[in-house]
């Protein structure tokens, strides 16, 4: 089975932000980098398909050099090879822009599933695994907690069984014909390792370098980043413990309608 | 269980400037047409340079010898020293140092970033091809006898209760016909080493100060990139010894810090307190004023000098960098010398493999190369300055003045001490029966110019797996019985992370709590523990500090 | 004319749908009609309750291949009615399954979507959208490229479902739906309810956090209490999770985790940063501290000074009563 992962490269947790003078973007050299988090998981439920079901997990990324990084770190996981759509263009790049980049370095490989985290700790638009299903004509699914592969029969095409999460504690059962794509849920799965052979291994995989097709246009663009302030003043509340409660509750039920 | 090897050539532990200078130089000496060597850089943190905190003035001499080209390779030098000031600081006030001491005399040198030196040497290195395994801390080092043959690294996915997760990695048996040990200030494999092989046999006990810094965004006017700012005196009183800089780099970016030695004798001293006090001088305030404190971090510093130096080669090993202790105080510079090292380590190993002989005897070419090279020129004339401080600071500028003059030849070796003999119980250093009251240098702290250590500590960045055990060994009791009586709980001051809290039950009786995930790898707790009752090891690969731009 | 997107299931209006609404009618200002899309089957009773709004015209997508929602047949149903309404803007709650549709959707028509968005500036066609970004470390005010329609999905609970100004009874119009069944590539089950295996902090709309001051486990039913009044998860800041008083799937927090809930209530929590970091997105944040220095009250909307023995208990109490 040839499985795609996509990953994303995105500033660590413990990043604090700083912006450019302009403002439309973040100051990346301030930065700490890493995987993003539900691609982490993506590429671990691909792993283990392949374990079970045998073939290749193909590592995709779209972004300037320096995702090289998490490439890298995805082939000593354990991924086989990697595809690298890089220009620097998409260090910003929205997620339909990224989409679009992505499904065309991958449209020719066939793949039979591919895997992306729900969205992404960065810009978060929880849009690129759509966007890039539409694109390869493949059918999809997102927010999945579960992925179950069904190996073609003489009677029915390859299939694959998900449990796709909804709201409020829901969950339903979809099933959809392989070639499919999947937007994965962190913590489906518990994340492994990379072993020091998996380093050293991954050294010798292949990492094939795709320019960004040249019409690319954005889909959005960002006017401004801020940091967000309070604009509200603390209403401090005095009294003894049954007035302040009394007049607490009220000011959550009239004013801030919370309650 | 079955446990991975890899068998090297040559293993590293450290990918610090010592560290990845000796990979490079082992690169360097491959000829073409040479059997390759294997290599393998270990370390513990989860990217190069992560973990590395410095001032820092670099000198350059030994960047020049190693990659001469550093400047075309795109070396990330922020500034060039411009100008150099020393002020001797009261509490409201500053004298000039009329003229600059010469060990403080910056011209030639370059202010920068050791976390961004760190990336880029690491860079350097990764493009020579050899491997180095980030997120892989050295856990143990595997002993034949008294042979080094190579170090384990350590196990990977154990929950907090000491049981393996479903992702439980054993660590990895590395096994190597030379080890090269740069774990760094107080590193756990080269302590483990110290004691093992008694190498400080003859020597004076090592002695460590803890170094304070911050990262502050300034207008861009407030100081021209290249000055450099040392300060003695205020807030430090004369017995203890250390003092305080200020680095200008391009674009408003200061780095300030402060360092104490960890012989104080004031159990209720907080040097994170004495780091506020330093900012909350007005000359201090003055230059951070409308700034912003972007970063923060805490690391020791190897002191003593040349004569706390132990033996730095044995049957399969050697040691470089902080790790051996190779740091001029006087200059407080020690990353030339930790690339020195490093470089003098390589060659001695790579010239050990080749021959097939790395035995003690083979590896004590080491100790001749280091004596021949710049690193003795440059240690030994100062080798008693900082037993000398002990005696005050009045004593040790005029006897480190003197040493200076003379090269070294009017001071005679003074004896040192070990740090955690240096602290003194309530009773003798109050004289009364006190109960431990908090930091007897204790500051307002406003979190804009002072900071508690739990607001510092998130700047920091670090992080660990919450789901491991205590990285902090505490194998006693001494925290519910004697330690609050005798000392008061220093552990509470002496960490600039909030690692330790002590927390009293119903009937009153105190606990420690470790705070391990705080934990900045400082090194300071296992130094100074009067008790020495701390034994920091390595928490799980891949976490600590953050140290961007430090 | 802004073409909003609502949402059913079961027969049941999403609320999200409302906020999606006064949304629209902000975006509006008054001066671009509004028309309401709503596809699926047995939809007659929800057509009537939003028509009965009068926030605009109604249209019922019905069909037999649309009573189990799936995103090929939405795309399908959806892809004709912005053709032909040819709209403006397209508004859509930012809910799970907008998520799994509208992109495909957007995509489709190459049209530029904006997801997650928490404000609008302006009106019309020069909108701009602000939206969170690196997990909410940031704020972004964006605006969509190229042609229009312009699609936008707006976060739950960013606008008020109480805000909707409503007008008289609108027409409902039958859509002529047509689906090529065939096409239809997922084939779900009906979705099904699982007992929570895990805490999901982030989907609470109410918490109640504490930090040190409840002093001690013994303590923890008094959090609780106050929890239930509210209707509020129970949460904590990270030495409580330490010592193991509750687990970690609880802790709030630079190392545990982040959320925004429409109320968040800090019982004897300091307001270190690290905790901070986890929680100041909260739309309505109370502090309940006796130190009057605490940082957080900094971030507090409402702050009490006082002994939360004695306040939580009392606000529990002043909650029943009603």
């Amino acid at each position: 089975m040839k499985i795609a992962v996509c990953i994303k490269q995105v500033p660590t947790r413990e990043w604090q932000p700083r912006l450019t003078d302009d403002r439309t973007w973040i100051r990346e050299q301030d930065a700490g980098w890493e995987m993003n988090e539900p691609d982490a998981y993506a590429l671990e439920e691909s792993l283990r398909l392949r374990e079970k079901h045998g073939g290749e997990v193909v590592v995709c990324s779209a972004g300037p050099s320096r995702v090289q990084q998490v490439i890298r770190e995805a082939l000593a996981r354990g991924a086989d090879r990697a595809i690298h759509v890089e220009d620097s263009a998409l260090a910003a790049a929205d997620a339909s822009m990224v989409g679009e980049a992505l499904a065309a370095a991958m449209a020719e490989e066939r793949f039979d599933l591919v895997l992306t985290g729900l969205q992404s700790d960065d810009q978060g638009h929880a849009q690129m695994g759509v966007v890039l299903a539409e694109r390869l004509g493949i059918p999809h699914s997102t927010i999945i907690m579960d992925v179950q592969v069904e190996p073609a029969t003489d009677a029915m095409v390859a299939s694959v069984r998900v449990k796709r999460e909804l709201e409020g504690g829901w969950f339903q059962s979809i099933v959809m014909p392989l070639p499919a794509l999947l937007t994965i849920q962190s913590g489906i799965n518990q994340l492994r390792y990379a072993t020091l052979k998996g380093i050293m291994a991954a050294k010798k995989k292949e990492i094939r370098k795709v320019a960004m097709p040249a019409n690319l246009q954005p889909a959005q663009q960002i006017l401004s980043l801020s940091v967000p302030t309070r604009s509200k003043q603390t209403q401090m509340i005095a009294g003894s413990a049954p007035e302040a409660a009394k007049e607490l509750v009220r000011r959550l039920r009239e004013d801030a309608r919370v309650l | 269980m079955t446990r991975e090897t890899l068998a090297v050539d040559i293993l590293i532990v450290g990918g610090g400037p010592a560290g990845l200078s000796a990979a490079l130089r082992l690169a360097q000496l491959q000829a073409a047409g040479d059997p390759p060597l294997s290599i393998a850089v270990l370390e513990k943190a989860r990217e190069g340079g992560a973990h590395q905190l410095s001032g820092a003035i670099l000198d350059p001499s030994t960047l020049r010898d190693l990659i001469p080209d550093f400047q075309a390779k795109g070396a990330p030098l922020a500034a060039q020293v411009t100008d150099d000031h020393v002020y001797l600081l009261t509490e409201r006030s500053k004298l000039p140092f009329p003229i600059i001491p010469a060990p403080l005399r910056n011209h030639g040198n370059y202010i920068i970033s050791l976390n961004r030196f760190t990336q880029w040497l690491t860079q350097q290195v990764e493009a020579e091809g050899i491997d180095i395994f980030s997120g892989f801390a050295g856990q143990d080092v595997l002993m034949d006898g008294a042979r080094v043959i190579g170090v384990r690294t350590g196990d990977r996915g154990i929950d907090r209760h000491g049981q393996p997760k479903p992702t439980f990695e054993a660590g990895v048996d590395v096994q190597a016909k030379v080890t090269i040990f740069c774990d760094g200030v107080r590193g756990n494999l080269t302590k483990e080493l110290l004691r093992r092989l008694e190498l400080g046999r003859g020597r004076q006990p090592q002695q460590f100060a803890v170094g304070l810094k911050e990262l502050w965004e300034v207008p861009a006017d407030r100081l021209a990139a290249g000055t450099v700012i040392h300060t003695l005196g205020y807030p430090l009183r004369h017995e203890e010894f250390g003092g305080a800089f200020i680095y200008a780099m391009p674009g408003g970016q200061l780095s300030v810090g402060f360092v104490v030695g960890l012989d104080y004798h004031d159990p209720l001293f907080d040097p994170h307190m004495a780091f506020n006090r330093f900012k909350q001088h007005p000359f201090v305030a003055g230059l951070l004023a409308g700034g912003q404190m972007v970063r923060y971090g805490a690391k020791a510093l190897p002191e003593g000098g040349w004569n706390t130096i132990p033996q730095t080669y044995m049957d399969g090993g050697l040691i470089a960098g902080d790790a051996g202790g190779f740091l001029n105080s006087m200059r407080l510079k020690g990353i030339h010398l930790a690339m020195r090292t490093g470089m003098l380590a390589a060659e001695t190993a790579f010239e050990a493999v080749r021959r097939g002989d790395t035995s003690q005897a083979a590896l004590s070419g080491y100790q001749r190369r280091i004596d021949a090279s710049a690193v003795r020129e440059e240690l030994y004339p100062v080798r008693s300055v900082h037993q000398a401080f002990s005696k005050g600071l009045i004593p040790g500028l005029l006897l480190s003045g003197a040493a200076l003059v003379t090269r070294g030849a009017v001071l005679d070796d003074l004896p040192g001490h070990a740090d955690h003999d240096q602290m003194r119980t309530l009773a003798w250093y109050y004289g009364i029966d006190k109960a431990a009251a908090g930091a007897s240098n204790a500051t307002t702290i406003d979190r804009r110019l002072t900071f508690d250590k739990v607001t510092n500590v998130h700047f920091s960045g670090t992080a660990h797996d919450e789901d491991q055990p205590p990285h902090l060994l505490v194998e006693t009791d001494v925290c519910s019985t004697i330690c609050g009586p005798e000392y008061g709980h220093p552990c509470v001051r002496f960490c600039p992370a909030n690692v330790y809290e002590i927390q009293h039950d119903a009937a009153g009786t105190p606990h420690l709590q470790i705070n391990a995930s705080n934990c900045v790898h400082c090194k300071t707790c296992d130094i100074m523990d009067p008790y020495q009752a701390i034994t920091w090891v390595p928490p799980e690969g891949g976490g600590g500090p953050q140290y961007n731009g430090m | 004319m802004i073409l909003v997107i609502a949402e059913q299931r079961a027969g049941r209006l999403n609320r999200a749908t409302w906020e999606t609404l006064a949304a629209a009618q902000a975006l509006s200002g008054a001066s671009m009609p509004i028309t309401v899309a709503i596809p699926g089957a047995g939809l007659t009773a929800v057509a009537q309750e939003l028509a009965a709004a009068g926030i605009g015209n109604v249209l019922v997508a019905e069909h037999p291949a649309l009573a189990q929602y799936t995103p090929d047949g939405w795309t399908q149903a959806l892809q004709a009615i912005v053709t032909e309404a040819a709209p403006a803007f397209v508004l859509l709650p930012h809910t799970y399954q907008a998520r799994d549709f509208a992109p495909m959707l957007a995509a489709r028509l190459r049209k530029p979507l904006i997801t997650d968005v928490v404000g609008i500036s302006g009106t019309g066609i020069d909108a701009r959208f602000t939206r969170p970004m690196f997990q909410g470390k940031l704020v972004a005010e964006v605006r969509p490229q190229g042609d229009g329609p312009y699609f936008i999905t707006i976060q739950v609970g960013a606008y008020r479902a109480d805000a909707v100004a409503r007008g008289s009874a609108a027409a409902v119009t039958q859509v002529d739906v047509h689906i090529d069944e065939a096409a239809i590539r997922q084939k779900p089950d009906a979705p099904f309810q699982e007992a929570k295996q895990a805490v999901d902090l982030g989907q609470a709309e109410r918490i109640v956090a504490v930090g040190r001051g409840i002093k001690s486990q013994e303590n923890l039913p008094l959090a609780e209490a106050l929890a239930r009044a509210m209707g509020a998860e129970l949460a904590a800041s990270r030495p409580i999770c330490d010592s193991g008083w509750l687990p970690m799937a609880r802790q709030i927090g630079s190392s545990g985790q982040t959320v925004a809930p429409k109320l968040y209530v800090a019982l004897g929590i300091s307001g270190a940063i690290q905790h901070l970091v986890g929680m100041k997105g909260s739309r309505t944040i109370v502090a309940i501290n006796k130190d009057a220095d605490a940082p957080i009250f900094e971030v507090a909307d409402y702050g009490i000074v006082g002994d939360l023995f004695e306040l939580a208990p009392a606000i529990a109490a002043e909650l029943e009563k009603s």
